[in-house]
């Protein structure tokens, strides 16, 4: 089976992609566990710019459904487990020295785009989908609530959580929720290396003692609100009304 | 001065003035809350709009400069914090429908709610300094839902800016062409998250609410700033000059 997660790196600048393109990216626990060693072994390298993006047309489509919907996973704890992986990947992310890049290449669906949300820069562009339609499905975003409410402010983060669905790129950077935006998805690769490269060519102990201040003022993203989200989350998507909606979702 | 109207689980809750341009009394802020906190079991969403010609004109200041006690804007300042708070603390999403204008206590509503649809000329603002009186009440919700540097020029300067540039600082969601059109979006947005499963929506708003919840936890401190600057006499002569 090939790497569900790949690291690159060349000169300063990391590459971590999201490589389940077959099921859009989709976390499942596999996915969930090659990306939290990747992360890891970045600590052997001296690149001070984390790019993250998604292998084929997706950046990553959210929770792998069929391993949340209890019928088809036959295993009733396997949604909190990938909670909580997800939940201890963000706080990883955010917590590296280094700048991260999300560039969102296609789909950034719930837990997809809360994962552009942990980076400190994001890069899409006009036709990306992005948003969190947890809320459609009967669940509740927590998780990466948190991370949401840091990128885009408490009151826009308010709205698009609530009102769940699926924005276009453009109005995502109209919201705040993506950084800069490339005319289309042949235009991402160019500006994402421009910006990691601009990103790079900053002092990397000044970017990460930055990055550390930026997270400290940060005062909404506490570890135990992340980890708590998770056991949020996960009670709510066991209720037999989201797993109703998530089955028929399935079909 | 306020009607409830509940339909298809969303309850409709209007300012109800509108020959006023729904210039708010005591009263209708009681009433307001009341009917916020009062929502039917099934209700799934719930959306704020003002009838007649525009939104909410702020506090009836003729009221207001003909109290001398200053009784009157205190209730008004009291009342208006408390129906901030409640459609915070409402179980399910509040939609707020912006026409023509919501100028100082009908902007500070905004604090209030989940989803705020505006149309691009509306008019909205603080302009209360120009009274004397401090809108301090409405701080900590502005500043939660706008960038701080924004919201600091917004409180302190008593110009208007319009739905656009409001849109623009996230003060609102949705922008409509006309003030016409602000009504049908408020209440397509309502029917949209009346359409949701309800234990996501609630669990997600409640868990918004505990994610911010200094800012309904700062509202009384702001009130109390507020409320420090009626009877002043730079109050008492600056509402009077206006309308004495």
């Amino acid at each position: 089976m090939s790497e569900l997660a790949l690291l690159r790196t060349e000169g300063r600048i990391a590459t971590l992609t999201m490589n389940r393109g077959e099921a859009r990216n989709s976390m499942s626990l596999g996915l969930l566990e090659a990306m939290h060693s990747r992360v890891d072994e970045l600590a052997d390298t001296d690149c001070s710019v984390l790019v993250l993006t998604g292998a084929g047309k997706s950046f990553c489509a959210g929770m792998d459904l069929k391993a949340v919907v209890i019928e088809v996973s036959g295993d009733a704890s396997l949604g909190e487990k990938l909670l909580t992986s997800l939940a201890e990947l963000t706080m990883k992310i955010r917590s590296l020295p280094m700048v991260t890049v999300a560039s969102v290449n296609g789909a950034a669906i719930g837990g997809g785009c809360g994962l552009s949300c942990v980076c400190d820069v994001t890069v899409s562009h006009k036709d990306a989908k992005v948003g969190f339609p947890e809320v459609d499905l009967g669940l509740c975003p927590a998780v990466i609530a948190p991370w949401v409410v840091a990128k885009m402010g408490a009151g826009r983060a308010r709205m698009a959580m609530l009102m769940g669905g699926i924005m276009s790129g453009t109005r995502g950077h109209e919201l705040g929720l993506i950084d800069y935006l490339a005319a289309d998805r042949e235009g991402l690769e160019s500006l994402t290396t421009e910006i990691a490269e601009r990103l790079a060519s900053g002092g990397p102990k000044a970017l990460a003692a930055t990055k550390d201040l930026l997270n400290v003022i940060d005062g909404t993203v506490d570890p135990a609100m992340v980890l708590r989200g998770a056991k949020l989350s996960a009670g709510v998507l066991g209720t037999a009304e989201a797993q109703a909606v998530l089955m028929a979702r399935l079909g | 001065m306020i009607k409830v109207h509940t339909k298809n689980l969303v309850t409709t809750i209007t300012l109800d003035r509108g020959e006023k341009r729904n210039a708010m009394l005591p009263s209708m802020l009681v009433d307001f809350e009341a009917a916020v906190r009062g929502i039917s079991e099934d209700t799934k969403a719930v959306v704020v709009l003002g009838a007649g010609k525009v939104f909410c004109a702020g506090f009836d200041l003729k009221v207001c400069a003909a109290d001398e006690t200053g009784e009157t804007m205190r209730a008004l300042l009291t009342g208006l914090s408390s129906c901030v708070v409640a459609m915070r603390e409402c179980v399910v999403p509040v939609v707020l429908g912006v026409h023509g204008c919501a100028i100082a206590g009908g902007c500070a509503m905004l604090g209030g709610a989940d989803v705020v649809v505006a149309d691009r000329g509306a008019k909205l603002g603080y302009p209360v300094v120009k009274i004397g009186v401090s809108p301090a009440v409405s701080a900590a919700f502005l500043m939660s839902a706008v960038p701080a540097g924004a919201g600091r020029a917004l409180m302190l300067d008593p110009g208007l800016i319009d739905g656009v540039r409001c849109f623009e600082l996230g003060l609102v969601h949705e922008l409509v062409e006309g003030a016409g059109d602000v009504k049908g979006r408020a209440m397509e947005m309502a029917g949209v998250l009346a359409g949701k499963p309800g234990v996501g929506v609630r669990a997600t708003k409640g868990l918004l609410n505990e994610l911010t919840e200094g800012v309904a936890g700062r509202a009384g401190e702001g009130l109390g700033v507020s409320l420090s600057r009626v009877g002043s006499d730079e109050e008492r002569e600056m509402l009077g000059e206006l309308w004495g």
